[in-house]
């Protein structure tokens, strides 16, 4: 039965285009992704793809290891010494990439540096070209103090309980240092796309799935399908299982071809490496590893997936109406991004479903509940809560449609 | 097989489609007759468990039928007036799906459907999609799927409305083929339909059942005559005023009148014999059916 419910889902025309829609916004989003990893070459020129993800990955790797005094000190002579280079001082852009490519090898080093040389809310991009060598010792107390700092100031004062400041600066100490440093732009990469890949994946999968239980109202094979002996019990579990099987095999198909493809082509070195290491992970308080990231990722947008489509299906079960259902994803993905620039909800948007689906960026916030003397990030409660929810929703779906009354 | 139906009642909001109707039924074919909106569909989806009846309850062999649940639409067959369908599949495996839906296991559906399609005349479209159909032949795949699971009750909203005249005398044989020890409600407002089939007739008229019985005791039971009388064309419409006709025919000499009256209607008129035509006019004020008066 399960398999005439997969075969009614896409037997719909609509069904048909948005796997289309989903195949081609996929290939788009991963040439994106693959094509934010640049490398430049002596000449200045940038190029991306293969060949010049395996060059970056030569250059950087040359830094490979732990990023102790000696190694930052190096990197400042290092950078020193371009920055002296005809190269970098002419006007000329085409030199100063050529400038920038001798710098790409250490940039991620550098990035850092000026994180933590600059105060918490700020950054500057010249502020390394100013580090001391007396000075670059304190690098990873100052990433501590920066947050210690920020926490006294007045912007941040009063937005903390005195356990939360205890917390964030617990974590922060916690991080192990010195950092294991190697290339892990295939990690970067992966995670500054897939909220694109799994937002667009879920919003395209709300079509065939608002079919599920409303296209039998508009087919009209509603009086037949209720009145059957299975009709208000068996095949209503086949549905909710055909829009779980729909979910999760389309899910994990997408997930698993953009993995492929991705980290294909720019590698999976730097899975042991610290998000902190990066750009973006700089001051996350979660201390996991680019490898622990990615399994958040991809597990958080299942869950999330599975909780906003078995809503989908549930409003559609409830309304028999395709078009409203269709309107949930859609909902739920922009509401919040609207609101997001209103602070005082900020805690509360921490905790919406559309986190669960860029969990790579969601480890980056400053969101923390406390219950108790117990604090918390977003990200466990949000783990904890949509499965949670999930599981809630399937009986309410199964009852609301087998209760279903022909009108 | 016995249905009870007590005090079964409909309401949508203050309008009562179905009223207090309290009736018994057992193994026969009961023909359902009454205008547009009497409520007739109302009363079949509540013998399908399609809507719950706002008062009253319906037995079969004396067991609540939403209590029953699954065991009770396990019995139950059921071609409703608008039959809907899944377009795309074919009519091979939306008849195999359905077995499905009635909990028929694989080796027996597979069997059960290769002959259903055989008997309802299907057997060169078995692999065409539904969708391509053309009106008839879904109507007839329409009872094939009532018919998978050997119903022992079977509901027909409306089985042959918009058929042409041929598929119509087609459609009915197969019902009346079909219709062997098994409890056969059909729904329809045109009489031929149920006088060929029907053994029993229940007139439907706003919510309630006005007269049952074969076609002869209704026939019986009405309380004035048919007359027959062949007029000039000059008093067609004063007669028409005046009395119920029930048909009207042109001829060289004048026109012939069919009119329901308890008194001679005119001096030349002749007693005929009551047909259901004339109940139907009688009773329900309008003349039976769109199309089909004449077969
Ligand atoms: N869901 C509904 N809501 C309101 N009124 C309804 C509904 N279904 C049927 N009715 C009304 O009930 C009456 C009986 O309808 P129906 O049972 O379809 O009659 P029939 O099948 O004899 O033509 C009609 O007047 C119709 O408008
Ligand atoms: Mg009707």
């Amino acid at each position: 039965m399960l398999r005439y419910e997969v075969k009614k889902v896409f037997s719909r025309t609509g069904s048909k285009i948005a796997l289309l829609i989903l195949t081609a916004a996929f290939a788009l989003t991963v040439f994106l992704a693959v094509g934010s990893v640049e490398y430049v070459d002596e000449q200045g020129n940038s190029s991306s793809g293969i060949a010049a993800a395996r060059r970056l990955w030569e250059d950087k790797n040359k830094w490979a290891g732990e990023i102790n005094e000696d190694v930052l000190l190096n990197m400042l002579a290092k950078n020193r010494e371009i920055n002296a280079s005809a190269e970098y001082l002419s006007s000329d852009y085409m030199e100063n990439n050529k400038a920038y490519a001798r710098k790409q090898g250490f940039s991620d080093i550098r990035d850092m540096m000026n994180y933590a040389f600059t105060a918490f809310r700020e950054y500057d991009y010249y502020r390394v070209d100013s580090v001391t060598d007396e000075e670059v010792g304190s690098f990873y107390e100052r990433r501590i103090s920066n947050l210690a700092d920020w926490l006294e100031s007045d912007e941040a004062k009063d937005m903390y309980s005195e356990e939360e400041k205890k917390f964030l600066l617990a974590r922060y100490q916690a991080l192990k240092t010195p950092f294991y440093y190697e290339y892990a732009d295939g990690w970067k990469a992966f995670t500054e796309y897939a909220p694109t890949i799994i937002m667009l994946t879920v919003l395209i999968l709300g079509f065939p799935i608002s079919g599920l239980f409303a296209s039998e109202f508009q087919w009209k094979a509603d009086a037949v399908f209720f009145s059957a002996k299975l009709g208000r019990n068996k095949a209503v579990r086949a549905k909710i299982g055909a829009g779980i099987l729909i979910v999760t095999g389309i899910y994990w198909m997408v997930v698993f071809l953009y993995s492929a493809v991705v980290f294909g082509i720019l590698g999976t070195d730097g899975a042991d490496c610290a998000i902190q290491t990066g750009l973006g992970g700089w001051k996350s308080f979660y201390n996991i590893t680019y490898f622990e990231s990615y399994l958040l990722i991809i597990l958080g947008g299942y869950l999330g997936s599975l909780f906003m489509l078995t809503l989908v299906m549930l409003v559609s079960a409830k309304t028999h109406s395709a078009v409203i259902s269709v309107t949930v994803p859609f909902a739920l993905l922009f509401i919040p991004s609207f609101l997001s620039g209103i602070s005082v909800l900020s805690k509360v948007l921490g905790l919406l479903p559309d986190q669960l689906l860029q969990m790579g960026q969601a480890v980056c916030y400053f969101n923390l509940y406390q219950t108790g003397s117990a604090v918390t990030g977003a990200v466990p409660i949000i783990m904890t809560l949509y499965p949670v929810l999930f599981f809630v929703m399937l009986p309410v779906l199964y009852q609301v449609y087998r209760k279903t009354q022909i009108k | 097989m016995k249905m009870e139906l007590d005090n079964l009642t409909k309401q949508f909001g203050a309008f009562t489609a179905v009223d207090h109707i309290s009736i018994t039924m057992s193994n026969g074919v009961y023909g359902l007759l009454g205008v547009n909106g009497a409520g007739k569909t109302t009363l079949m989806r509540m013998l399908c468990t399609l809507l719950k009846p706002t008062e009253g309850t319906i037995y079969c062999n004396g067991r609540d039928i939403w209590e029953m649940d699954s065991d009770y639409r396990r019995l139950l067959g059921y071609l409703p007036q608008e039959f809907g369908f899944y377009p795309e599949f074919s009519v091979q495996d939306y008849l195999l799906y359905i077995a499905a839906l009635k909990g028929i296991r694989p080796a027996v559906a597979r069997k059960r459907v290769k002959e259903l399609i055989m008997k309802v005349g299907l057997a060169k479209e078995a692999s065409h999609k539904m969708k391509k159909l053309s009106g008839g032949m879904k109507r007839r795949a329409g009872i094939a799927q009532a018919m998978l699971n050997d119903p022992q009750i079977l509901i027909l909203d409306e089985p042959t409305a918009g058929l042409d005249p041929n598929e119509r005398i087609r459609f009915r044989n197969l019902i009346s083929e079909l219709s062997e020890e098994r409890l056969v409600l059909l729904s329809t407002h045109i009489v031929s339909d149920v006088e060929y089939i029907a053994n029993e007739i229940w007139m439907m008229q706003e919510g309630k059942i006005m007269h049952q019985g074969t076609a002869e005791q209704i026939i019986a039971s009405m309380p004035v005559a048919v007359w027959e009388c062949l007029v000039e064309k000059q008093m067609v419409s004063a007669l028409t005023k005046r009395y119920k006709v029930s048909n009207l025919k042109t001829e060289p000499a004048g026109v012939t009148l069919r009119i329901i009256s308890g008194e001679k209607p005119c001096e030349q008129a002749k007693r005929a014999d009551i047909t259901l035509e004339d109940v139907f006019l009688y009773y329900f004020g309008e003349k039976a059916g769109d199309e089909d008066v004449a077969i």
